[in-house]
């Protein structure tokens, strides 16, 4: 199977349908111990150093590993990749380009998702039958969410790992279908957890993973994770295709449509609060004005850049926020 | 219910009490008089309340400096920030605010979004911005802080960072006939820079400013260069141990 790299959630249904090997690049980047490394590439080779590191990430890895396909999303993602991308087909990489369009019409992203089929030169009826097997690993990621927040089984990280893995299904969907399968029968097994705080994460997901285990040090947990979730299509049942799948999706489009799924979480899980994470020199450090504008919970942003571990003063703003919100908490007043 | 809130600062112990949901007394003294006379050590700090004009109370809650360091018998430790935030709330009745606590040796910027802190920044390693830069140097100058708080037109330049330095330099001027007015300008001025860096990544309409040198008219005045409304408490010294009082009296 000859690999492909994405930048960010595709319709990975059109990659396997062509016999692709999608592989989501972040991750590679993210869960690397030279993850610096792939960081330093980027920026021998110019990228700036006011520059997001999950870009610079993404160029070392192509680099270093030899990816030599792959595609970037250009529109609902991150304004970098169009000239990430012009940068990479320097190094004879072949490049495909992908939008979310803008609009957010339903015709509009039909009009896309058929150029991507068209490129890849797969049939609408094979990407169906693609979408319908891999709707099967996406319930039971949903049924880990559930293990998350309703059972308090399964951990805040577990929580965001495994949905996030769903933008690739970790390279083999069989294989990765089956890994969840253990993580659920494991899950059930285990005694249930719950933390004064529940907690939302909102955000793209984090360079610092170690924020997961750092909460549940002050009697927090985090029992929604936002974008991870829906890089896992949670409503593909509501979806009679794939148009309608990648147009029910939050993250590339306005947060107005964003909103109304963050609002009926925040309820539906009972958060008593938001942690937003945003990466430096990114724009959607700007969406935390219109966010906390728009919603009635306590929201402490804080921001990664170049180091997966959280710094100690973020540490700290995160500590003083925490025991705030216990002050607040249903069960403490 | 008697809420009693202690505020252990770097120069003074405030002390404040609720009784209802209002503040009943209040009173400060040195750090160093209130760990001599007022508390005994066995192998846990006790502070006997009589020495300190209380008789009795049916809650206790202490902040401050010597909050890590000392487990006051009797009373429940708060974080300063949580303090200093409640306090203000309690105080302005905002939920949304930018707080500036200008201590003894301690500066905190923390703001405050619906009702929660979201951002802090505190100083670290130097306390040159602080009420001890003022008290060093109006006893250079032999006026009182008072007197010299009142001084903000035509500042002379200081440009030592180092509080020590700055004393130094302030005798140059002495030297050099520059009047006393000018001097005392020149002194809150540099304060008032000293702190500018810290203020910058906490934009916002409202300003509330606490501790000690927040009833320094002077720099109110260039405090208000910055923020649309620099809000006064009506008790900036006490806001620590007010802060721990409405703890005690909504959470406890």
């Amino acid at each position: 199977m000859k690999k492909i790299g994405i930048t960010t959630t595709v319709p990975v249904e059109v990659l396997i349908a062509a016999g692709y090997e999608p592989v989501d690049l972040n991750n590679i980047f993210v869960t690397s111990t030279e993850y610096e490394n792939y960081i330093d590439i980027a920026e021998r080779d110019g990228f700036p150093k006011s520059s997001c590191a999950w870009i610079k990430g993404i160029y070392g890895v192509c680099i270093q590993e030899g990816i030599d396909e792959i595609i970037g999303v250009v529109e609902g993602d991150c304004s970098n990749t169009k000239s990430l991308l012009e940068v990479l087909s320097l190094h004879n990489i072949k490049i495909h380009s992908f939008s979310f369009p803008h609009s957010h019409r339903l015709e509009d992203v039909k009009k896309e998702i058929q150029k991507f089929m068209n490129i890849f030169n797969v049939s609408e009826k094979v990407v169906e039958e693609v979408r319908i097997q891999l709707n099967t690993i996406r319930e039971k990621v949903k049924e880990i969410d559930e293990l998350t927040y309703i059972d308090g089984k399964i951990t805040g990280f577990e929580n965001h790992l495994y949905q996030v893995s769903l933008s690739d299904f970790n390279g083999s969907p069989e294989a990765f279908s089956n890994e969840l399968d253990n993580v659920i029968a494991s899950g059930k097994n285990r005694e249930s957890v719950n933390k004064a705080i529940r907690l939302g994460y909102i955000g793209v997901p984090p360079m610092t993973g170690d924020i997961y285990d750092y909460v549940e040090n002050h009697n927090a947990h985090f029992v929604y994770n936002e974008v991870q979730r829906e890089f896992a299509f949670p409503r593909y049942k509501k979806a009679a295709n794939i148009y309608e799948q990648y147009y029910d999706y939050t993250y590339p489009y306005d947060n107005e449509y964003r909103l109304k799924e963050l609002k009926k979480q925040i309820e539906d899980r009972q958060l008593d609060a938001l942690v937003h994470y945003t990466q430096a020199f990114c724009h959607r450090a700007i969406e935390d004005i219109y966010l906390k504008s728009q919603l009635d919970i306590p929201i402490l942003h804080i921001e990664g850049d170049k180091i997966n571990r959280l710094d100690a003063r973020t540490k700290l703003r995160i500590e003083a926020f925490l025991d705030m919100v216990y002050d607040r908490c249903p069960s403490n007043i | 219910m008697r809420v009693l809130g202690i505020d252990l600062g770097s120069r003074e112990v405030k002390i404040a009490m609720f009784d209802g949901d209002g503040l009943v007394f209040k009173d400060k003294m040195s750090t160093m008089s209130f760990y001599k006379e007022c508390c005994s050590f066995d192998g846990i700090l006790k502070v006997d309340v009589s020495k300190i004009g209380i008789d009795g109370f049916d809650v206790g809650i202490s902040t401050g400096y010597g909050r890590n360091n000392t487990d006051l018998s009797r009373f429940k430790a708060i974080n300063e920030i949580k303090a200093h935030v409640y306090g203000a709330r309690f105080q302005t009745g905002l939920d949304d605010f930018i707080l500036l606590d200008i201590g003894g040796q301690d500066i905190k910027v923390v703001k405050v979004e619906k009702g929660i802190m979201t951002d802090l920044e505190l100083n670290e390693k130097c306390a040159a911005s602080c009420g001890r830069y003022l008290e060093n140097m109006a006893s250079v100058l032999e006026v009182s802080l008072d007197e010299m708080s009142g001084f903000y037109e035509n500042p002379v330049t200081l440009n030592s960072t180092c509080a020590v330095f700055s004393e130094s330099e302030l005798i140059g001027k002495i030297a050099e006939g520059v009047s006393l007015e000018a001097m005392c300008a020149g002194i809150n001025f540099s304060l008032y820079q000293r702190l500018r860096p810290m203020l910058t990544k906490f934009k916002g309409k409202k300003l509330v400013v606490s501790g000690g040198v927040a009833n320094n008219k002077a720099i109110h005045k260039f405090l208000k260069r910055d923020y649309e409304e620099v809000v006064t408490l009506a008790e900036p010294q006490w806001n620590g141990a007010i802060g721990c009082c409405y703890y005690g009296l909504k959470f406890f």
